[in-house]
């Protein structure tokens, strides 16, 4: 990953304007006016400016905007796109380059959560003995408390109400943040699910700019509703 | 404890942005069914500063970046005269409880609404 020296000499010839005008973000039409650069959070860092990103992907500046940091520490917040006159859709031009990086070259741990999910349906790669495991166990200790005798973990309650996705960190790290809303559901009285596979609340491939697994990731709690008959969803990720 | 409320960027402003409409009322309800005389965050709804662990850059491995990102969330709380957050995002809960150590701040309670509402509950 290389850091963009923007003091360095372009070729003009290599340039290559409405190269990306098929995205339907609108980057073709910037004005300059330099809005988002004042309103980013990130402006400054690497010397990154989302002014200078959106019109080097007007200028088809691929190789650049690809390898660059900027589109992976930008975090898509739409401070830009709120104040940008010509309504460009900056976060989701940012996605789009991200969608454009080789795969083995995504930072981090992002598509190696993203693969594991596509192999066991979770991020972290856990087994649904060991999801069931986890569940059971924590709901044990919310069992324990006052006014939770009796509690148990609806795990594929076929009819059920509503279901619930779980964020993998809650079964890593987190598991005491488990029990906020299954309170809730047992004080409210409402009849809830949780699937024991496919459960992955978050979906990377959004992060990414990898449309073709996100839409795996989102077709997977489909099925899950399906296949226990419920109406509602709850994905707080 | 002096409480204050963090508007995910994906549930405020892009949300109103993409779909037409933002969640900036309803959290705020929520809150003050849980908590009295709670603050507002300046700059606050779709000016919201966002609190830079959004877009994956918690696993994005650019850390650094991110805590640096993050200075400008935890000035907005200090000067809120805040000890709670309460914010109804994975991410934004964990970037807050990273950045508390990076930046002095231990004695933050970084709380999820829903962590709130069932530790309000009487049952």
């Amino acid at each position: 990953m290389t850091d963009i020296d923007t003091h360095q000499t372009t070729d003009l010839n290599g340039l290559d304007p409405g190269r990306f005008r098929d995205w339907s973000c609108d980057q073709d039409f910037c004005v300059t006016c330099a809005l988002c650069s004042s309103a980013c959070p990130v402006s400054g860092i690497d010397d990154f400016d989302p002014r200078k990103l959106v019109r080097m992907t007007a200028l088809g500046m691929e190789d650049e905007i690809v390898e660059a940091r900027w589109p992976w520490i930008c975090t898509m917040c739409g401070k830009c796109e709120n104040l940008c006159p010509m309504d460009i859709h900056i976060p989701a031009m940012v996605r789009r380059i991200r969608g454009l990086r080789d795969r083995d070259a995504v930072p981090g741990i992002l598509h190696k959560g993203l693969e594991a999910a596509m192999q066991s349906g979770n991020n972290l790669g856990l087994p649904r003995e060991d999801f069931v495991f986890i569940l059971e166990d924590v709901a044990e200790e919310v069992a324990e408390e006052p006014g939770f005798e009796g509690f148990k973990v609806p795990i594929d309650k076929k009819g059920a109400n509503l279901l619930t996705t779980i964020h993998n960190k809650l079964v890593n790290t987190h598991t005491e943040d488990l029990k906020h809303w299954w309170k809730i559901f047992h004080a409210a009285g409402e009849d809830w699910t949780v699937s024991s596979v496919n459960w992955e609340g978050t979906n990377w491939g959004y992060f990414t700019g990898d449309d073709e697994r996100m839409k795996v990731m989102v077709d997977r709690i489909v099925e899950q509703m399906e296949r226990l008959e419920v109406k509602n969803l709850m994905w707080p990720e | 404890m002096p409480t204050t409320y963090h508007d995910p960027c994906n549930y405020g402003r892009r949300a109103e942005q993409m779909f037409g409409r933002g969640f900036f009322d309803e959290p705020r309800w929520i809150l003050s069914q849980c908590v009295e005389n709670w603050v507002e965050l300046y700059p606050t709804a779709q000016r919201q500063i966002c609190c830079g662990g959004g877009g994956g850059a918690l696993t994005s491995g650019y850390n650094d970046e991110r805590i640096h990102y993050g200075r400008r969330k935890m000035d907005q709380i200090r000067a809120a005269g805040a000890r709670m957050i309460v914010v109804p995002c994975h991410s934004c809960h964990g970037q807050l409880n990273n950045l508390k150590s990076q930046y002095d701040f231990e004695d933050l309670t970084v709380k999820y609404l829903w962590e709130l509402v069932a530790d309000c509950m009487v049952v």
